[in-house]
């Protein structure tokens, strides 16, 4: 296969080698400005959270803090309980990406490979709920968990397992895993099964690490969705122990005098992970994403 | 196998919808019984002048950001569409907004966006007028809009990327020998092959579109006086309120909006790929 990037030497023999190192000199200075623009926020977030809180709107401040102060960070994790949301972070995501990986695995060999009465059924009206934006059930969520932290005590509103439930399983990542396993034939699986491999060992085995790939995007997918999620949280948690960054960061933000340094430290403590594990998994990152919303 | 996923699903996704579909037609505060009130709930709402205002921001935000969103992103698409120095620097730098927390970019374009903040500063530096961006209610939503753009266009980007690598070479080979120039060839053969992934990227575009609410919450709190309302924004104060009714209501407006949006799509989405 050619692809369209290999088009480019066409283009400009037809314009001949002289406009070629202005052109890209253009393109190039294009391309640094907006880059520059589009991280200025956070080196903005990042330079504030460093200041001192009167130095802020100093208009001749600048972007390197003078003097440079790591007060903002101290006390967002002493005073404020920031130590204790991004633990909350941590444990939330890793359930939901964990129970996904787990729960939409099997959910979706079942039902590419196996034959079972109304399976064909039960796909579809799993995928009308696909459709369905998640607004709708926050209220009667809301009400299920009340009655459930009344039931028992460590589950529903204002725990941790309050704010997983909701999407410990996904219809997206039963669909996207699927559409996946139901690409590789059902003759690999049934030679295995003529082997004598039960359907646990032929998925966990076989299938499973063949579907590396897919299982990767859905656990990026997940990963974002989890780490960033914001409405589900903000209504559920009510104390210090069930709140996640986003929803303990809105506390310091939306109060009427805000402390701009510390509300900067706490941004930044939000979105750095994020920009860590970005950077790492860069590329099986941008593939995910392609990968996954065109399947 | 299934048994877990079903079960989960049925108790966190099923079953929540039909309840709230039934609290839609009820007047329901969440203690004691619910009282039927037949289709009442949606009537108040196409009344009350809240809701209309909630409706008219979030049909303009989500309008706004789609006007410019992907064209960005597929400007920045073409941009990036070449072997080149510094292209993995460039893309990161596009995409890297994506993949952080809308609550705490919000938090920091609040702070871009403040009276004496760094945007005013610069406008003033170079000899325009500050303007109370978040204050003003005509500029509010707009401010909103271009923070939630800036956040989102990385993804279009992304899709655009992956569509162009697909555009066959051939194709462009063959309409460059006939004479046409990179204009002609981009509107004539590049456009036409990637209108599915259009029609796809506006239907995410829109239908997360439909539902903002995080940016609202921190950067304006859907003032001021209502100029940033929106409709997730409406549902959440209805319940908060104690009306699970006009809240299931909300819900199921949003559903519908949805549903019409994505059978329009479909419907574009035949006749033109």
């Amino acid at each position: 296969m050619r692809f369209s990037n290999q088009v480019a030497p066409v283009a400009r023999g037809r314009r001949g080698g002289i406009s070629v190192l202005p052109r890209k000199f253009v393109l190039h200075s294009l391309l640094i400005i907006s880059s520059l623009l589009m991280l200025f926020p956070f080196i903005w977030a990042l330079s504030t959270s460093l200041k001192e809180a009167k130095d802020v709107f100093d208009p001749s401040g600048g972007v390197i803090p003078n003097p440079i102060s790591f007060d903002a960070y101290v006390n967002v994790f002493t005073k404020i309980a920031f130590s204790q949301y991004f633990l909350n972070s941590v444990i939330v995501t890793v359930l939901i990406v964990g129970l996904n990986v787990l729960f939409d695995t099997l959910a979706a060999y079942a039902f590419a490979k196996l034959k079972f009465p109304g399976r064909d059924v039960i796909f579809g009206v799993l995928l009308i709920t696909l459709m369905i934006p998640s607004q709708v059930n926050l209220v009667p969520l809301y009400r299920f968990m009340v009655w459930l932290h009344q039931v028992f005590p460590f589950l529903g509103v204002d725990t941790l397992s309050g704010i997983v439930m909701p999407t410990m399983v996904q219809v997206f990542g039963i669909f996207l895993l699927r559409q996946f396993f139901a690409s590789i034939p059902d003759s690999v699986v049934e030679a295995a099964r003529l082997d004598g491999a039960g359907e646990w060992r032929i998925l966990w085995r076989m299938i499973f690490p063949i579907a590396a790939p897919a299982i990767a995007t859905l656990v990026i997918f997940t990963f974002l969705s989890a780490w960033n999620d914001f409405l589900w949280p903000l209504l559920i948690s009510n104390s210090e122990a069930s709140r996640t960054l986003p929803v303990g960061l809105t506390l310091l933000s939306r109060k009427n005098t805000v402390n701009w340094p510390e509300t900067m430290a706490g941004s930044v403590v939000t979105i750095v992970p994020m920009i860590i594990v970005f950077l790492v998994l860069q590329r099986r990152f941008i593939e995910g994403i392609a990968a996954g919303v065109t399947k | 196998m299934i048994a877990p996923a079903v079960i989960i699903l049925g108790a966190m996704s099923l079953w929540p919808m039909l309840q709230s579909l039934i609290w839609s037609f009820t007047k329901y505060s969440g203690l004691g019984d619910a009282t039927w009130v037949g289709l009442n709930n949606y009537l108040d709402l196409f009344q009350d002048a809240r809701f209309q205002q909630a409706t008219l921001n979030t049909v303009i935000f989500a309008v706004v950001t789609m006007a410019i969103g992907p064209a960005l992103g597929l400007g920045a698409a073409i941009l990036l569409n070449r072997k080149m120095k510094g292209r993995a620097f460039y893309r990161a730098a596009f995409f890297i907004p994506v993949t952080t927390a809308l609550v705490a970019v919000a938090t920091v374009w609040k702070l871009l966006l403040n009276d004496s903040g760094v945007i005013n500063l610069v406008l003033e530096l170079i000899g325009l007028e500050g303007h109370q961006w978040l204050g003003d209610p005509n500029t509010a939503l707009l401010a909103v809009c271009a923070a939630s753009i800036w956040q989102g266009f990385g993804f279009e980007m992304v899709i655009f990327l992956a569509a162009l690598q697909s555009v066959p070479v051939e194709l462009l080979e063959a309409a460059s020998l006939d004479g046409a120039g990179p204009w002609r060839r981009f509107w004539h053969v590049v456009l036409p092959s990637l209108r599915p992934t259009f029609i796809f990227v506006y239907v995410i575009g829109l239908i997360g579109g439909f539902q903002v609410f995080d940016q609202v919450y921190v950067m304006t709190q859907g003032g001021p006086v209502n100029s940033t309302l929106t409709i997730v924004y409406y549902l959440i104060d209805r319940f908060r309120g104690l009306d699970l009714g006009h809240a299931s209501a909300v819900a199921y407006v949003l559903v519908l909006i949805l549903v019409a949006l994505s059978y329009l799509q479909i419907r574009l989405a035949r006749r033109w790929a």
